[in-house]
C-alpha cells in the first residue's frame, strides 16, 4: 500500500529506503501534517528536507496551484498550493506555515502546507482505501491511514506530479 | 620548424602529446601481457599505426629528429606485427626508450630542454640489434582453405599473417557476406565488428563489387572464428548476413612450422583490448619515475561542459556576495562612526568587483567554440541531399571563424540541418526548371554567420523559387491561422511568417512549395529555447534568406532589473536599446494599438503587468513610467514598466518542468536576498504582441 504512494524516479527509491529506516516491511513512517485544515500524511522517504516559509515569487500566468518559484541555497523550486490546487481552504500565512521539497523527477518541487504535526507509523493493516470515504474519493488521497491516535489521508503525489508535467 | 602559425603548431604539440600518452598506456598494457607470456596482436597493430602517424606529422612540421627515430621505430613495430620479429623484454625496453625519448624530443621543439640527440642516437643503433628479421614467414597461409584466390591475392601482409596465426590455433574460417546501406555503412560496420569481437578476429573486409542495388555496399568479411558458424549467425542476428564457414581442402597438409611467428593464444578482445580500458595510471608502471618523459607537453586540456556550468553557477553566488558586499559598503557610508572601515570595505568591493568580471569573462571566453564545427556537417548533408533529389547545389560558407557558446553550437545543429534540407528539397529547383528561368544550372546556399553586439546572426540564403506569401496566405486561411478580415492588415512579413506556425502546411494544394514550413515550427521553437529568434525573408522568384538571431552565451546575461505591477522582472539587456522615460502625452492610440513616435519611427508600446495579466489595483500609480525599448530580429516594441532598478549580471536558470509551459519567461534567477527574478523571454514575448494584437488598447486602459 505504502508503495502506491511513492511518485515515479527518485522518490520512489527513498520510499522503500523510508520504509527499511521504519523498520519492518509491514509498516512505514509517515509525516502528518495539515492542508486547508485537512489532515494528511505522507511517508517519510519521499520528503527531502521541512523547510520555514520562504520568499516566494509569483509567476504570472502559471497554473493556479503554482504557488510560484523559491531560492533554496541558490537552487530554484517551484512550489505547489496544493490547497488551492484541490480547492480547500487557504488559512492565510502564518508561521506554522512550512515548505515540504519533494523530488518531483527532473525538478525539485516544493509542497505548501498549513502546519507540520508530527511522524507517525502506520502498520499496512492500519491502512485502509480512500473508498471507506464514500462517493468518489479525491484522486490525490490514495488511502485512509488509521491508529488509536490519528486519523489521516495518504496524499498520492502523483497526480499531482503528472498534473504539473 | 617551418612556419605553420602558431596555432597549428599548438595543435600539432597537443596532438604528439595525445600519441605519447597513448602509446604508454598501451605500452604498459602490453608488457604487463608479455610477463604472462602473452600478447595481443591488435595492441601491436595499434601502437605501429600511432608510430605511424607520428612519423607523418612530426614529418610535416619539421621535427626531423622525431620523424627519423619514428620511422626506425615502425619498421620494428611492423617486423612485430608481422611475426618476422618477436616481442622479447629487450624490445619492450626499446619501446619504452622511444616513449620517453618522444617526450624529451616534444619539449626540446618547444624550446624547453636540449635535444637528446646522443640518446636518439644510442636508441637507434638499439632498434638495430633488435629489429634484426629472423627468417620470413612462409606464404600462402589461405591456400589450405576455400578463399577466392582474388580475395587472398589483396591480403595486405600483416592480415595475412594474422590469418596464418590465427589457423595455426585452431581457429576456423568464416566467411560473412553482408550488404549495408551507403548512408549507415560507418555505424553499421562498426557494430557488426563489435557483435564478432567475442567470437574471434576479423581478419579482412572487402567489397565484393556485386549486388545490383547502388544505395548499398556488399561486404565479404573473413573471420577467424573461435564459435561454431551457427553462434557467429546468431551472433549478428539479422536477415542480410550470410555466415558459412570454409572447409580445408582435403589434401592440404597441416602446416608443421610456423616460422619465429609468437604464438598468439585466441583473444579475449572484451577484457585487454578495449579502448576504455584504462586502469593503468603512470605512477604504477614502469615508467614512474622517469618524470623527463612524462611531464605533459601539450598546454590544452578538454573539460567537460558541466564543469564549465559548475563554475558559473560559483560566479554566480559570488555576484550575489558582491551584491551584498556593495549593500554593506551602502550601510557603512552612511555611519560616521564605521567611516574609516567603509573606505576599506569600499576598496575591497571594487577590486572584488574587477576580479569576478575577469573571471566571469574568462570562463565564457572558455566555453566559446568557432560555428565552423556545426558548418562542417552541413557541409557534408549538402552534398548527400544534393544528391539524393538530384539537385546540384553549392554551399557557400562565411565567418565559420564566429564564435558562440558550445551548447548553443550543439543545439544548433538540427535546426540548421532542417533549414537547408528544405533549401535543398523545396527551395532550389530542379536541373531543368533552373535553366528554363535563366538560372545557373547549379544552385546556391549561402551560409553567413556574423556577430552583431552581444548577438550572433547566421543566415541561410538559397537562391531557389522563393515562396509565394499568397499560397501562404491560403493556406493560412484554410487552416484557420487567420481570418479574411485579418489577413487583409498583414504584411508580407507576418504572412510569410505563418510558416512557423505549429501544423502549418500548403501541402494540401498543389502549389510548388508543397512541404515547406513542415517541421518549421521545430526550428522555431528549438531556436527560441535557445533565447533566439528565426525570421523569414522571401522574393518569389529569387530566393529565400532564413535569419536566425541567437545570445552569444546562455550561462550568464546582463540584466536591466525592473519592476511592473509590484513585480520584479530582469530585460536582458541584448535585446535592449534603450530606455526612456514615457511621456503620456507623446502616446498616441492608433487603430486601438497604443504608440509613440521615437527616433521618426513609430514604436509600438505594451504595457508589461497588463501583458502579464497582473491585477495593478493593489500597486500604487507611479508618478512617472518608463519606456524600455527592446527588439529582436527585425520587431520592435516598447514595454511600459513602473521602476527601473539597475543593472546587473545573473546566472540564468532554467524553469522546472511544470513551469515549462508557461509563456514569456526564459528562465530565473537569485537576486539576492533570496529573492527570484524572473528572466523575461523577449523573443516569445514579442512575438505574442506583433503576431497576437496584443497591445491593442483594452477599454480600462489608463494613459
Amino acid at each position: 500500500m505504502s508503495r502506491d504512494l511513492a511518485p515515479r524516479g527518485h522518490a520512489h527509491v527513498e520510499a522503500r529506503e523510508g520504509l527499511a529506516v521504519g523498520g519492518d516491511a509491514r509498516g512505514a513512517d509517515y509525516l502528518l501534517f495539515s492542508l486547508g485544515g485537512d489532515p494528511y500524511a505522507l511517508p517519510i522517504g519521499v520528503i527531502t528536507e521541512i523547510l520555514k516559509p520562504l520568499p516566494i515569487t509569483e509567476v504570472p500566468r502559471a497554473p493556479k496551484g503554482i504557488a510560484g518559484l523559491a531560492s533554496v541555497r541558490g537552487r530554484l523550486v517551484t512550489v505547489l498550493d496544493l490547497r488551492r490546487r484541490f480547492g480547500l481552504a487557504e488559512p492565510g500565512r502564518d508561521k506554522r506555515l512550512r515548505i515540504l521539497l519533494v523530488d518531483g523527477g527532473d525538478e525539485t518541487l516544493g509542497l505548501l502546507v498549513d502546519e507540520v504535526r508530527g511522524v507517525q507509523r502506520f502498520e499496512d493493516a492500519e491502512i485502509e482505501p480512500p473508498h471507506v470515504l464514500g462517493g468518489e474519493p479525491p484522486p490525490h488521497v490514495s488511502g485512509i491511514a488509521r491508529n488509536k491516535n490519528v486519523w489521516c489521508m495518504l496524499l498520492d503525489l502523483r497526480p499531482v506530479l503528472e498534473a504539473s508535467a | 620548424m617551418p612556419d605553420l602559425g602558431d596555432k597549428a603548431r599548438e595543435d600539432f604539440f597537443s596532438e604528439a602529446q595525445e600519441i605519447i600518452d597513448a602509446l604508454s598506456g598501451d605500452l604498459l598494457r602490453l608488457e604487463d601481457l608479455v610477463r604472462r607470456g602473452e600478447t595481443d596482436a591488435e595492441l601491436v597493430n595499434d601502437l605501429f599505426r600511432a608510430v605511424h602517424t607520428m612519423k607523418g606529422l612530426s614529418g610535416l612540421f619539421g621535427v626531423a629528429i622525431m620523424s627519423g627515430l619514428s620511422h626506425e621505430l615502425e619498421e620494428l613495430l611492423d617486423d612485430l606485427r608481422l611475426g618476422r620479429a618477436e616481442l622479447t623484454p629487450s624490445v619492450m625496453d626499446v619501446l619504452f626508450r622511444a616513449v620517453e625519448l618522444y617526450g624529451r624530443i616534444l619539449l626540446a621543439a618547444r624550446g624547453e630542454g636540449p635535444e637528446p640527440e646522443d640518446e636518439v642516437r644510442e636508441l637507434l643503433a638499439a632498434l638495430a640489434q633488435v629489429g634484426d628479421p629472423g627468417p620470413a614467414a612462409s606464404p600462402a597461409a589461405g591456400s589450405q582453405y576455400e578463399i577466392d584466390p582474388g580475395v587472398l591475392g589483396v591480403l595486405t601482409e600483416y592480415e595475412e599473417h594474422r590469418l596464418r596465426v590465427s589457423l595455426q590455433s585452431g581457429t576456423r574460417l568464416c566467411r560473412i557476406q553482408v550488404s549495408f546501406p551507403l548512408a549507415t555503412i560507418d555505424t553499421a560496420l562498426e557494430e557488426l565488428k563489435d557483435r564478432a569481437r567475442p567470437h574471434g578476429e576479423i581478419i579482412t573486409y572487402l567489397p565484393t563489387g556485386d549486388g545490383g542495388d547502388p544505395d548499398a555496399v556488399e561486404l565479404e568479411i573473413l573471420i577467424a572464428s573461435k564459435s561454431e558458424p551457427e553462434a557467429l549467425a546468431r551472433a549478428f542476428a539479422s536477415s542480410n548476413v550470410v555466415v558459412e564457414e570454409l572447409k580445408k581442402r582435403a589434401a592440404a597438409p597441416e602446416r608443421a612450422s610456423a616460422g619465429r611467428a609468437p604464438e598468439v593464444p585466441a583473444r579475449e578482445h572484451p577484457e585487454v583490448a578495449s579502448p576504455e580500458h584504462d586502469e593503468l595510471s603512470a605512477g604504477d608502471g614502469p615508467l614512474a619515475g622517469r618524470d623527463v618523459a612524462l611531464r605533459s607537453v601539450s598546454q590544452t586540456v578538454r573539460v567537460d561542459i558541466r564543469r564549465l556550468d559548475h563554475l558559473m553557477n560559483i560566479v554566480g553566488e559570488l555576484a550575489i556576495v558582491r551584491g551584498q558586499v556593495a549593500r554593506l559598503a551602502e550601510r557603512t557610508r552612511s555611519t560616521p562612526a564605521l567611516r574609516e572601515i567603509n573606505a576599506e570595505v569600499q576598496r575591497l568591493h571594487r577590486a572584488f568587483d574587477r576580479h569576478l568580471t575577469q573571471m566571469q569573462d574568462g570562463i565564457l571566453e572558455v566555453r566559446m567554440v568557432p560555428l565552423g564545427q556545426v558548418f562542417e556537417k552541413l557541409a557534408r548533408a549538402v552534398r548527400q541531399i544534393s544528391r539524393e533529389v538530384d539537385k546540384p547545389t553549392n554551399l557557400v560558407v562565411t565567418g565559420a571563424e564566429t564564435e558562440i557558446d558550445k551548447l548553443i553550437v550543439e543545439e544548433l545543429s538540427d535546426p540548421l540541418m532542417h533549414m537547408i534540407r528544405n533549401a535543398i528539397d523545396h527551395g532550389i529547383e530542379s536541373r531543368n526548371g533552373r535553366m528554363a528561368v535563366g538560372k545557373p544550372a547549379v544552385g546556391t546556399i549561402a551560409l553567413n554567420a556574423f556577430q552583431k553586439g552581444n548577438q550572433v546572426v547566421i543566415e541561410v540564403e538559397d537562391d531557389g523559387r522563393g515562396i509565394d506569401p499568397a499560397a501562404v496566405l491560403a493556406a493560412a486561411l484554410r487552416l484557420g491561422f487567420t481570418t479574411a478580415d485579418d489577413a487583409a492588415q498583414l504584411g508580407e512579413k507576418e504572412v510569410l511568417s505563418f510558416v512557423f506556425a505549429a501544423g502549418f502546411t500548403t501541402r494540401s494544394e498543389a502549389t510548388l512549395l508543397s512541404g515547406r514550413g513542415v517541421g518549421m515550427d521545430v526550428v522555431k521553437t528549438n531556436i527560441s529555447r535557445l533565447g533566439g529568434v528565426v525570421d523569414v525573408a522571401s522574393d518569389l522568384g529569387i530566393g529565400t534568406k532564413m535569419t536566425i538571431t541567437l545570445p552569444i552565451t546562455l550561462a550568464i546575461i546582463s540584466v536591466l532589473v525592473l519592476e511592473a505591477g509590484g513585480r520584479t522582472f530582469c530585460m536582458p539587456l541584448a535585446n535592449m536599446e534603450e530606455a526612456i522615460f514615457l511621456e503620456p502625452r507623446d502616446v498616441r492610440v492608433v487603430e486601438g494599438r497604443e504608440v509613440m513616435t521615437q527616433r521618426g519611427a513609430t514604436l509600438p508600446l505594451v504595457r508589461l503587468a497588463r501583458l502579464f495579466g497582473i491585477d495593478e489595483s493593489q500597486t500604487a500609480e507611479p508618478a512617472r513610467r518608463y519606456v524600455v525599448i527592446v527588439s529582436v530580429g527585425s520587431k520592435r516594441v516598447g514595454f511600459v514598466v513602473d521602476k527601473l532598478l539597475g543593472q546587473q549580471d545573473i546566472v540564468i536558470k532554467a524553469l522546472g518542468r511544470s513551469l515549462r509551459g508557461v509563456r514569456g519567461f526564459a528562465g530565473a534567477t537569485e537576486l539576492g536576498d533570496q529573492r527570484v527574478g524572473l528572466v523575461i523571454d523577449v523573443g516569445a514575448l514579442l512575438d505574442e504582441v506583433v503576431t497576437s494584437g496584443e497591445t491593442r488598447l483594452l477599454p480600462e486602459a489608463r494613459l
